[in-house]
């Protein structure tokens, strides 16, 4: 608001000081001032000039134009304001406050403020600088490298399927064999081409020329008085000398061709099983009978009731 | 141990607490005569302390799940640091980490008027020194609630948990002896229970002294609010109050070789005193501490002295300034180090300084952790 009241002011005034006294050709500077001063506020300058370039219409703008009864005492004063800045000013910089970026940010505040020693602080980062052009072109040589390293790894260790072969990527049954030799030195538990199902004459075979040589070769060594490691013990399978079968597989006979089929042995033991059975609550009647009358207990009881009802 | 040594005698309440620290390192009983002298009601408190394993004590509300809780009593009147302090000279010679919590009604975090320093300063200006001996992993100081000193000088609630958990043979053979320029001034400053706009104008004056002279001073700002204390009454057993109300300031200065000068000032238990004037008081207390010289302070004279007598038997070397060897508690340390067997320390002038700091050699005893013969 105040500073529209001046605007309008300086509005009235300018053509009047056209009017009265045409601003001398040398004082252009005077011109430009009075122009600022009509603008803004007086400018600071030395008494004498002041005083020289003084009018009245000037002290009227200086009193916000709605004082007009401005007087050559005011402007005295200001003189004199002008002279007491003539003393040195003393600036102190203590710079008590810190910048908005000088001040820490949270992290610092938490590293400062958490349980650990100062000391521990100032150990540079752990966070990763950021990668410069020339490290990204060093890392994409050095998977290059490390492809070609471990395509040598490979060559070296398949060599020997491959003397017949010129070219080095092997190709058909030496393909397949150096597949196997990766998934084991993956750590496959066994070959891909081992043989699981063979004739049991022919797996037996296997068995007792495996135990003839661990054999031979304890002999040997006892004799030569050389000490072994203690013969591993056999396993046992885990389901007891029982075929494992499958989910709706019967206990007894074999079933095939969707028909179940029980040979004579399993007919015999079928029967025989029921006959234990029966001879087995015989005696348990028996038993019950012996219980009820002795002890009275809940067996007892229980086979007792069992022997009242037949 | 050797247990047929008669108990080293001592008289008088002073040093108390470096005794019972040399007598657990050493392993010497003392017998400690007219404690409260002066006292009206209970004069001539004799106190025998046999270091060792007592037998038959119990595992009481201390030790379970490694941490020990302590609980000091609500007429403690001084500052936490006079537990701490002393506790930190014990725990690098323990047989396992050292991990307390101090809890209770008595716990003051701030530097309080009986001339303990703050807990800060504690973690910021003590602890790091035990780096130059070698100590210096899993160490901790955890202020978990802040405290000043209660309306009456007594009590606090803060909670404050001290992990030690670097346990060495021997600590290292000193050499210090360049104290180097002032690198750097960090601080904390705190407000309990009262308005933050106290840490702000802390903050203000003392950066408008300190910044002149050292262009990295940062200090960083904790408000927390009062802790509550149980105080039953008659109406309500679980009535609870406010206490350790006010606010203070703790600052540290490094120097480029790793020495460390604190100061702590806090506001009085009776209150009126101003922020400004809190601020200003801490920054001209750090700027006396630098101006005593040499490379250590004398609130941590005590700990380094007797730290590099636990060491290996071997000379160390530490400059000091004139005033801080003269500090009456170094010298009450030194006789009662001569006392416990230690050889005396050799002081002489410092060459080529012109502030009169003397070099101080010590001769470690080379007991070291008895719990850690094999380290």
């Amino acid at each position: 608001m105040v500073v529209k009241r001046k605007r309008e002011t300086t509005v009235v005034s300018k053509p009047k000081a056209k009017e009265d006294s045409p601003p001398p050709v040398d004082n252009a500077q005077d011109v430009f001032r009075r122009l600022f001063e009509a603008q803004f506020e007086p400018l600071d300058l030395p008494a004498s000039t002041a005083k020289s370039t003084n009018s009245d219409e000037e002290e009227n703008e200086d009193d916000d134009g709605s004082d007009i009864s401005g007087s050559e005492g005011d402007w005295d004063g200001m003189s004199d304001i002008s002279d007491e800045s003539n003393q040195v000013e003393v600036v102190e910089h203590t710079d008590a406050y810190a910048a908005p970026e000088d001040r820490m940010d949270k992290k610092t505040w938490k590293a400062f403020m958490s349980g650990k020693l100062l000391s521990d602080l100032d150990k540079p980062s752990t966070e990763p600088e950021p990668t410069s052009k020339k490290e990204e072109e060093e890392d994409a040589h050095d998977s290059a490298n490390l492809k070609h390293d471990l395509a040598l790894q490979r060559l070296l260790k398949e060599s020997h399927l491959l003397d017949s072969a010129d070219d080095l990527a092997p190709t058909g049954k030496n393909r397949l064999k150096a597949l196997d030799m990766r998934m084991q030195s993956l750590g496959a538990k066994t070959s891909l081409y081992a043989q699981n199902k063979m004739p049991t004459a022919h797996r037996r075979g296997i068995k007792a020329k495996a135990a003839s040589k661990e054999d031979r070769r304890r002999q040997e060594a006892k004799e030569n008085g050389i000490i072994l490691e203690k013969p591993s013990k056999v396993q046992k399978s885990s389901n007891n000398g029982r075929r494992e079968r499958g989910v709706a597989g019967s206990s007894v006979g074999k079933f095939s061709g969707g028909t179940l089929n029980l040979n004579k042995d399993d007919i015999e033991r079928v029967q025989a099983s029921g006959r234990r059975m029966m001879g087995g609550r015989g005696r348990g009647k028996t038993r019950g009978g012996r219980g009820g009358g002795g002890r009275g207990g809940r067996g007892g009881g229980r086979g007792g009731g069992r022997g009242d009802k037949r | 141990m050797a247990t047929s040594q008669p108990p080293l005698r001592f008289t008088s309440h002073h040093n108390l607490v470096y005794r019972l620290v040399l007598s657990t390192l050493t392993g010497r009983t003392v017998h400690i005569s007219q404690i409260r002298s002066s006292s009206p009601t209970n004069p001539g408190t004799v106190l025998v302390y046999k270091p060792g394993l007592v037998t038959g004590s119990t595992a009481g509300t201390g030790a379970s799940g490694g941490m020990i809780t302590y609980e000091i009593p609500s007429n403690c009147n001084r500052g936490l640091s006079y537990f701490l302090i002393p506790l930190c000279l014990l725990a690098p010679f323990a047989k396992a980490p050292m991990k307390v919590l101090f809890t209770g009604p008595g716990v003051i975090t701030s530097s309080t008027q009986t001339g303990d320093m703050s807990v800060d300063s504690v973690r910021t200006a003590i602890l790091p020194l035990y780096r130059q001996f070698g100590i210096f992993n899993n160490i901790e100081l955890r202020i978990l609630r802040r405290s000043n000193t209660g309306p009456t000088g007594r009590g606090g609630g803060g909670e404050v948990q001290l992990v030690f958990g670097h346990q060495v043979r021997l600590p290292k053979t000193l050499h210090l002896m360049n104290a180097g320029r002032i690198k750097r001034i960090r601080g904390v400053v705190y407000s309990v229970g009262v308005s933050g706009s106290n840490n702000a104008r802390m903050i203000e004056t003392a950066r408008g002294i300190l910044n002149p002279l050292s262009p990295d001073t940062y200090i960083f700002s904790d408000v927390a609010s009062a802790p509550l204390v149980p105080a039953p009454d008659k109406t309500n057993p679980q009535a609870k109050k406010k206490i350790g109300l006010g606010f203070g300031l703790s600052l540290v200065a490094e120097s480029s070789t790793g020495c460390l000068f604190s100061a702590d000032v806090a506001s009085p238990p009776q209150g009126g005193q101003a922020p400004e004037e809190v601020g200003k008081q801490c920054a001209f207390q750090l700027l006396e501490t630098v101006a005593k010289g040499g490379c250590v302070a004398p609130a941590a004279a005590t700990t380094m002295f007797t730290l590099m007598t636990m060491g290996s038997e071997d000379v160390g070397r530490l400059q000091v300034g004139r005033d801080v060897i003269a500090d009456p508690h170094v010298v009450q340390l030194a006789r009662d180090l001569s006392k416990f067997g230690a050889p005396g320390w050799g002081i002489r002038d410092a060459p080529d300084n012109g502030d009169g700091d003397v070099i101080v050699s010590v001769v470690g005893r080379g007991i070291g952790n008895v719990g850690r013969k094999v380290a």
